[in-house]
């Protein structure tokens, strides 16, 4: 059992909190994602779990157990790095071993096994006396994956490991990885700023903005119910719309709605923004019953055929993300319909409601 | 045209190299020649070698001892500041404790002192100690006067390493041994290599410390060639052609063996790749 647990860790450069007092656990056998944008912390936080840098203040503990202050070599965390580093004068299945051999409690026969087991996961057999020179930095970035998980380690650690790779190495890497998880059931913790990355492998993502954790869920619990406005900002391509409204006698009333949204019973004070999600919005040429008229101002192909297009509506832009071509051209009149129960309304940047 | 250019090249580096290489022919043929000979205007090119300058030579005990002071006291020194060097660049490069800064800087300022300007509270140092005419602590001089140079351009090299290295050993159970020798080591060794010649050289001409701090039982090649040269009146030209050519052996072997590695090295750690 291998249960993760970060008990109000600190970490701090300077004046900087690259870490600020993160309380939070990773379930055994879990995979889970840390996702943020450059500099939120993310690297620095599975570097402490590494230990390759110590917190500040708080304590790290792996199936109960205190590593607090334990070397990198003592915790048993297997780690794949941004570069894969190798030795490259030995062969694959050499580096795969390596590892082990200063382990005395596994015996060679024991390594051989695990190596060729880890060798057919990856699929990576026929390479097995290949050298390290001789391989593309995908193949390289394979053979890492297996050595950090050859050694069984109960934790594997993952730092970007695709940064520096092309779609195609990308595209097998992932594949690679959904197959170690699936038949080794180990505790890991995937560091990435590629949404889709994480939508995709993760069983929980743990999203971070400046050292903090902002919400730790599902992948789709994420996505359709961010805590945050920036959660909703951050994940989805485009990001969620955030339109002003305004507290009025008959709820909240926005310039995208054609009937006000019903207020919910504690409202609390400040800014309160909608957020939707273009794909929820629905645009038409003619009007209809709680549409808003609007300009169409931009429109581009997005992902997978989608088109994404920008209407102008009474002062505020809403990005709308439809599967057909907009039914008129640029500089004309779209009628936009937000459904109510699509809206997320935000105070001061955190949900309260929908 | 472009091979006659190619060949006009070569020619002129031919010549060059000639030039300079000119003393080291002289002083190497002059060994087999007689007094004479040496002396003879214009130079002679033909002449019947003669093993009688090396029998001269040798016939004095002292010059075996004298050789194998050289040998010992240069690789000794080497070995101990290259190895001393390499640990200090690796904790300067890596943990860069507070100060390194500072203390790089300490370090690069012995090596702006000029030797002689310590001379007389070295001298006296040692003598108060006992340390004179002592193999182990001349040695040990020679081994603090190459370690702030070995220092500069190995923490140079190791820079230039990518701490990912020691990172991925340390994540996978490397202990810092291994790491060091088994991972970072084989990665400079160009810068190795290069600070070991640059001091090997410096050791190996070492007159003055050698003269000052030790003794009848320390002298080196540098020491007996400053001796023997006067040593019938006038200059005795038979013994410094003799001395000086095995003097240059040992040089010319270890610069040769490393000759691929001293390019890289004399850039002092700036052409090298990453990963």
């Amino acid at each position: 059992m291998a249960e993760i647990i970060i008990d109000h860790v600190t970490k701090r450069f300077g004046a900087l909190a690259a870490v600020d007092d993160i309380d939070m656990s990773f379930a055994d056998g879990e995979v889970a994602c840390l996702l943020g944008p450059s500099g939120c912390g993310k690297t620095t936080l599975m570097r402490m779990l590494a230990g390759l840098e110590q917190p500040t203040s708080g304590r790290i503990l792996f199936g109960g157990k205190d590593v607090t202050r334990l070397p990198p070599g003592k915790r048993n965390v297997g780690m794949v790095f941004q570069y894969p580093v190798m030795y490259p004068t030995l062969s694959v299945s050499e580096n795969l071993n390596l590892p082990m051999k200063y382990d005395k409690s596994v015996s060679p026969a024991e390594r051989q096994r695990r190596v060729d087991e880890v060798l057919d996961v990856l699929d990576m057999r026929p390479m097995a006396r290949a050298f390290i020179e001789d391989l593309d930095i995908g193949s390289r970035q394979k053979v890492a994956i297996g050595r950090a998980v050859a050694r069984q380690s109960e934790i594997v650690l993952f730092d970007e490991p695709t940064t520096n790779m092309g779609v195609n190495a990308k595209l097998q890497l992932i594949h690679a990885f959904k197959q170690v998880t699936r038949r080794l059931r180990q505790t890991i913790v995937y560091v990435t700023h590629d949404q889709t990355e994480a939508m995709t492998l993760a069983d929980k993502i743990a999203l971070m903005k400046d050292g903090k954790i902002l919400q730790y869920d599902g992948p789709h619990v994420l996505y359709s119910q961010p805590s945050t406005a920036f959660g909703g900002w951050f994940m989805g391509n485009p990001g969620m719309n955030f339109i002003p409204a305004t507290r009025q006698t008959g709820g909240i009333a926005s310039p995208i709605l054609a009937q006000p949204l019903p207020a919910p019973s504690h409202l609390p004070q400040g800014e309160i923004t909608i957020g939707i999600r273009p794909e929820r919005v629905e645009m038409s040429a003619e009007p209809g019953p709680g549409s808003v008229p609007g300009v169409l101002v931009d429109q581009a192909v997005g992902i997978a055929g989608r088109y994404l297009t920008t209407v102008r509506v009474d002062g505020a832009k809403v990005k709308v993300n439809t599967a057909g071509a907009p039914p008129v051209g640029l500089g004309d009149t779209v009628h936009l319909s937000v459904p109510h129960a699509r809206v997320i309304l935000f105070v001061d940047g955190n949900r309260v409601a929908g | 045209m472009t091979r006659l250019r190619a060949t006009l090249y070569y020619g002129i580096l031919w010549l060059i190299s000639l030039c300079f290489f000119a003393p080291i022919g002289w002083i190497v043929l002059s060994s087999f020649k007689t007094q004479n000979e040496i002396l003879a205007m214009p130079p002679k090119l033909l002449f019947s070698p003669t093993f009688d300058n090396y029998r001269a030579l040798f016939a004095n005990d002292g010059i075996f001892k004298q050789i194998a002071n050289s040998v010992f006291l240069s690789l000794g020194a080497v070995i101990v500041a290259v190895v001393v060097s390499f640990l200090a660049a690796f904790c300067f490069s890596r943990f860069k404790p507070r100060g390194t800064d500072f203390l790089m800087f300490l370090l690069l300022s012995i090596r702006m002192l000029p030797g002689p300007a310590v001379i007389l509270p070295v001298f006296l140092m040692y003598v108060a100690f006992g340390w004179k005419d002592s193999h182990l602590w001349l040695l040990l001089f020679y081994a603090m006067f190459s370690i702030p140079f070995s220092v500069w351009i190995l923490k140079g090299f190791l820079d230039g390493v990518s701490t990912r290295y020691d990172e991925t050993g340390l994540v996978n159970g490397g202990s810092w041994m291994h790491i060091i020798f088994k991972v970072v080591l084989p990665q400079v060794r160009p810068g190795l290599i290069a600070a070991f010649i640059f001091n090997l050289i410096f050791v190996w001409n070492e007159y003055l410390f050698n003269f000052i701090i030790g003794g009848v039982n320390t002298q080196n090649i540098p020491y007996a060639l400053m001796v023997g040269t006067y040593s019938d009146g006038g200059l005795n030209w038979t013994f410094i052609s003799a001395m000086t050519s095995i003097y240059m052996v040992l040089p010319i072997v270890f610069i040769f063996i490393f000759q691929k590695y001293l390019l890289v090295g004399m850039t002092f750690g700036t052409v090298r790749g990453e990963v």
